[in-house]
């Protein structure tokens, strides 16, 4: 495993919007997939993954529907809706806008002020 | 946010299936990581350990899963609900007093509320109601204050007022209907064309009258009410065109009118064209209103009532420029007034309705002030608990909403069974007479008023919450509080003077709901008491409307009359008999002119209306009149249409004050004409009241033979030695005997007649009686507990007290000096809102200062009693309290 980064706030409901993005996971595939897609980068405590789960729920970005996992035991399954997947856009935009200004700004060199 | 709470609402839907489902979907998580780890090579407790502890404490994670999805809030309420209904159910006894408390004070309230609402508050059932108004002429100066309106008003205004977008004339009156032997007399109304265009309510099937249908040859149709109807006709869709026999002619329908049609107070089932004489119209019968007649109009949006006054203000002045009478009515003060249709039509009953109202209201308060008192009591008893749930990190937001639930839960649940009590009050209203003041019969216990119950309870519970949340988060300085109130042995000074001053303000309360209460009860004893004129004791009286169409001129009238008061006089226990066109406290005794002969009015003199009677037969004697002067009137003065009258010792006093007035001669109506048309007084009749038993002014009266004034409706006045009532049937056989289409109706004895004109002053005065009598109810208990409750709390103090040698008599002495000081100030209070209570409702008062002095000693009194024998029973346990047992729990 190689070295973890702390998650800002606020980026895991982002990271939760991409993993089901790709294909309805249960909440343990959606742990999985972060690591995953992260390259195991990026460390998400257990405990907080299904509060994040619910809130998105709640905001009706993403629905739940109850199936059956790959080794046959009942498991509830996430996925995007319609708003979700515009928020994850949107999210993604704006993350990407920041991230660029944030690199331009850390990377900036004393000759060029 | 929408969404949000639809999601919310699935949840809650559902709550059992989502906690189900969490508490499966974490399993498996655990399950699933449990596996992966085994799968890496851990062993499977070492795995499941692991897993359980990377994953965090379970329950905490639930915790946030529900908050995630909005659930906290509802999940504090239910538990603050769950722990409210608890307290409540450890104190069953405090329960059910806080309970009826609350039902009896918000029924009490929600009763009185149905009236207000339904009489003053609801607008009238018609569209844009509050452009209606009417319109009638008042002469101030002659002692009439209200005459309705002349048919010549109607037919000059019509249209030419620019203010009104529809004006209607209206009167009512009674019909009979149906074939010979099976008569019935019905109400009616007879109404303009456009009386229904001006309501904006008409008949749903058919026409309304036309112009064409407003002269005496063309009336002969009807339009039907829904009920009339439905009873009548079956229902009947084909019913426009078909017959219907009315007095004895034939009518045709042409109209029906939607369910629940109802103009004001009206009993009216059947409408008829309001037909007049062309001479009825002219300028000459302007002033010929006799309050019978009346004037409906619509404002035009955007006009005002102001413009609309000014207008009718502006057409009588061009008017009265070549009318003879001008002068004259100007000298009694004649205008006519513009009013709104709604308030005019309820102005009577309005301060007495207001007033319950006001008096409930205060019996709301001091049920409030009692459960304030009683709650705090117990927020004492658990200041402990409070100060160290506090300490325990419980928040001021919490303690503050643990009261408001707990209060709220009580109120609610009183409120409901306050609408019980209200439904039930509503009930006892109609049978105080309720629904016959104006609008009475609107009355109604409906969703409105149920949504007003339950707002009502919410606010108090809030209201109620407010003391008790301040009074527990000062516990927050938790070791003070525990220490002065249980280890010192006195309760601490604030929540002690609250106590007693909410005590204070409650005796107050009662002081003034009772001394009123006393001033309505008093000024109906009064009114009760006045000597209507009359010996009203053994009359039985009957009405009769006899048609014009089939008795069409005086001799058959007469004929009529004389044939009932033979047939009648033969009648076993009948002593006299007599015919009148109106009696005494009837409700509608109109006033006429007369001018005297030779009497010259002085400057400043306003000519004057006098009550104006036809009589035929024994009425006099039938009434038990007294005579002062001269003779009666007899049948044989009708008989020959004699130019003779008999007057009241009012009028004679005002025209001779120092001659007989035997022999003088008056004219009927405003000015003198031909002698051979004057009158000769005969007779000096005491007075008699004609309004009303409150009437206060001599206003005087002029009795004249019967076929000079009567008009289609008449009284049978029967003195007998029997019990009046009993003499009912008879008389209705011997009229049906001589005519089989003349039913009798509104049989009542004359006292009957004079307690039922009372029901304005009777029912408030009951109504108050009821209030007060649970005020007292209330004070005794609030007293009671508070007392009792300091007792309980210095039992320490009495207890080491005793064991240093004090008498019981000193600890008895020592809190009733307390409760006579309470009372002391309490009374103080409630006799200064006594007195301002009593010149604020003095219209409501007959003949009672506003501060009687008896009737405010007796409040005080009565309620010094029952709080003296509320505080004697703690009292006298304190004092009787073994200083071993007081001391034990220290």
């Amino acid at each position: 495993m190689g070295k973890t980064a702390e998650l800002l706030p606020g980026t895991l409901e982002m990271l939760i919007l991409k993993a089901v993005s790709l294909k309805p996971l249960h909440g343990y595939g959606v742990l999985q997939r972060i690591q995953q897609i992260s390259g195991d980068a990026l460390e998400i405590p257990q405990g907080s993954l299904y509060p994040a789960l619910y809130r998105l729920e709640h905001q009706e970005l993403i629905v739940a529907e109850w199936g059956v996992s790959a080794n046959n035991r009942r498991a509830k399954y996430y996925k995007l809706t319609v708003a979700g997947r515009r928020r994850l856009r949107e999210e993604t935009a704006g993350w990407n806008r920041l991230a660029a200004a944030m690199a331009t700004a850390l990377n900036t060199a004393p000759e060029e002020v | 946010m929408l969404k949000r709470f639809r999601s919310l609402f699935r949840v809650l839907k559902s709550r059992r299936e989502f906690e189900q489902g969490m508490t499966e979907e974490l399993r498996f998580h655990l399950a699933q990581y449990t596996d992966d780890l085994v799968r890496s090579g851990m062993p499977p407790q070492e795995a499941a350990r692991r897993a359980r502890i990377e994953f965090g404490g379970l329950s905490s994670v639930q915790e946030q899963c529900r908050e995630a999805r909005g659930l906290n809030p509802f999940d504090e309420l239910i538990r603050q609900l769950r722990h409210a209904a608890r307290l409540l159910r450890k104190t069953p006894r405090f329960n059910a007093t806080a309970l009826a408390t609350v039902a009896v004070c918000l029924g009490a309230n929600l009763t009185i509320f149905a009236v207000v609402d339904s009489i003053l508050l609801r607008p009238l059932p018609f569209p844009e109601a509050g452009r209606l108004v009417t319109v009638f002429n008042t002469y101030p100066k002659a002692g009439v204050d209200r005459d309705g309106s002349s048919v010549a008003n109607y037919y000059e205004r019509r249209g030419k007022i620019p203010a009104f977008a529809g004006l209607a004339m209206y009167s009512y009156g009674t019909a009979v209907l149906g074939d010979a032997g099976s008569t019935e007399r019905e109400q009616i109304a007879q109404v303009s064309p456009e009386f229904f265009s001006t309501l904006g309510a008409g008949p749903v099937m058919g026409r309304s009258f036309t112009d064409e249908e407003t002269s005496t040859q063309t009336d002969k149709v009807v339009i039907l009410t829904d009920a009339y109807w439905r009873q009548h006709f079956n229902a009947d869709p084909h019913v426009i065109g078909r017959q219907l026999r009315v007095d004895g002619l034939r009518d045709t329908v042409v109209g029906v009118l939607p369910p629940g049609f109802r103009f004001l107070s009206s009993e009216a089932r059947l409408y008829f064209p309001f037909s007049s004489r062309p001479e009825d119209r002219g300028s000459g019968q302007r002033h010929s209103g006799g309050n019978s007649k009346h004037l409906i109009a619509r404002l035009k949006p955007g006009a005002t009532l102001a413009q609309a006054q000014s207008q009718i203000d502006a057409q009588n002045a061009t008017l009265e420029a070549d009318d003879p009478e001008a002068k004259m009515m100007a000298d009694a003060g004649f205008r006519s007034v513009v009013a709104p249709l709604h308030a005019d039509h309820v102005r009577t009953i309005r301060p007495a309705l207001l007033w319950m109202q006001a008096g409930a209201f205060a019996l709301l308060l001091i049920g409030a002030v009692n459960l304030t008192n009683l709650l705090l009591i117990r927020a004492s008893s658990r200041v402990k608990e409070t100060a160290v749930r506090q300490a325990l990190g419980a928040s001021r937001l919490h303690v503050v909403s643990e009261v408001v639930v707990e209060t709220t839960l009580l109120t609610l649940a009183g409120g409901l069974l306050g609408l019980a009590a209200g439904a039930g009050g509503i009930r006892l209203l109609s049978v105080l007479g309720a629904d016959r003041l104006p609008l009475g019969s609107h009355i109604a216990f409906d969703a409105r008023l149920a949504c007003v119950a339950v707002l009502g309870a919410i606010v108090m519970g809030l209201a109620l919450a407010v003391p008790i949340a301040w009074f527990n988060l000062r516990g927050h300085l938790a070791s003070g509080m525990i220490q002065s109130e249980t280890r010192g042995g006195t309760p601490s000074r604030g929540a002690q003077s609250l106590r007693h001053g909410f005590i204070v303000a409650q005796i107050a309360l009662a002081t003034v709901l009772l001394s009123g209460t006393g001033l309505l009860g008093l000024s109906l004893e009064r009114a009760m008491a006045v000597s209507p004129g009359f010996r009203p004791d053994h009359i039985l009286t009957g009405q009769i409307s006899v048609p014009w169409n089939r008795y069409p001129d005086w001799p058959a009238r007469l004929a009529f009359n004389e044939r009932l008061l033979q047939d009648l006089s033969r009648q076993p226990g009948v002593s006299a008999a007599g015919v009148v066109n109106n009696v005494p406290l009837s409700g509608n005794s109109g006033k006429s002119a007369a001018t005297v002969k030779g009497h010259v009015r002085l400057p400043g003199e306003s000519p004057r209306g006098y009550y104006s009677y036809g009589v035929d037969g024994d009425y006099f004697a039938a009434m038990g009149f007294s005579l002062r002067e001269g003779r009666f009137l007899t049948a044989d003065d009708s008989l020959r249409s004699s130019q003779v009258c008999v007057v009241d010792e009012d009028f004679a006093r005002y025209y001779w004050p120092h001659a007989s007035a035997l022999g003088q001669h008056l004219f009927e109506g405003g000015e003198p004409t031909t002698d051979a048309q004057s009158f000769t007084v005969v007779g000096v009749v005491g007075a008699v009241k004609q309004a009303g038993l409150t009437d206060q002014t001599a206003q005087g009266a002029i009795y004249y033979p019967y076929a000079l004034i009567g008009n289609d409706r008449l009284f049978i006045v029967v003195r007998t030695d029997l019990r009046p009532e009993s003499l009912g049937l008879a008389l209705q056989k011997l009229v049906r005997q001589i005519d089989p289409e003349l039913p009798v109706n509104d049989l009542r004895s004359m006292d009957t007649r004079i307690a039922d004109s009372l029901v304005e002053q009777r029912s408030p005065a009951l109504l108050a009686g009821i209030f007060s009598l649970i005020a007292v109810l209330l004070i005794a208990v609030g007293t009671y507990g508070v007392l009792s409750y300091a007792v309980t709390q210095r039992r320490r103090e009495i207890g080491v007290r005793m064991a240093l040698g004090a008498r019981p008599e000193q600890i008895r002495g020592q809190f009733l000096s307390l409760a006579l000081r309470l009372l002391m100030a309490g009374t103080v209070l409630g006799i200064i809102g006594a007195w301002l209570t009593g010149r604020a409702m003095r219209t409501l008062l007959f003949q009672v200062p506003p501060l009687h002095v008896a009737t405010t000693a007796a409040a005080v009194g009565i309620i010094g009693v029952v709080s003296l024998v509320a505080c004697l029973l703690p009292a006298h346990r304190a004092a009787r309290m073994s200083p071993v047992e007081a001391l034990a729990d220290l």
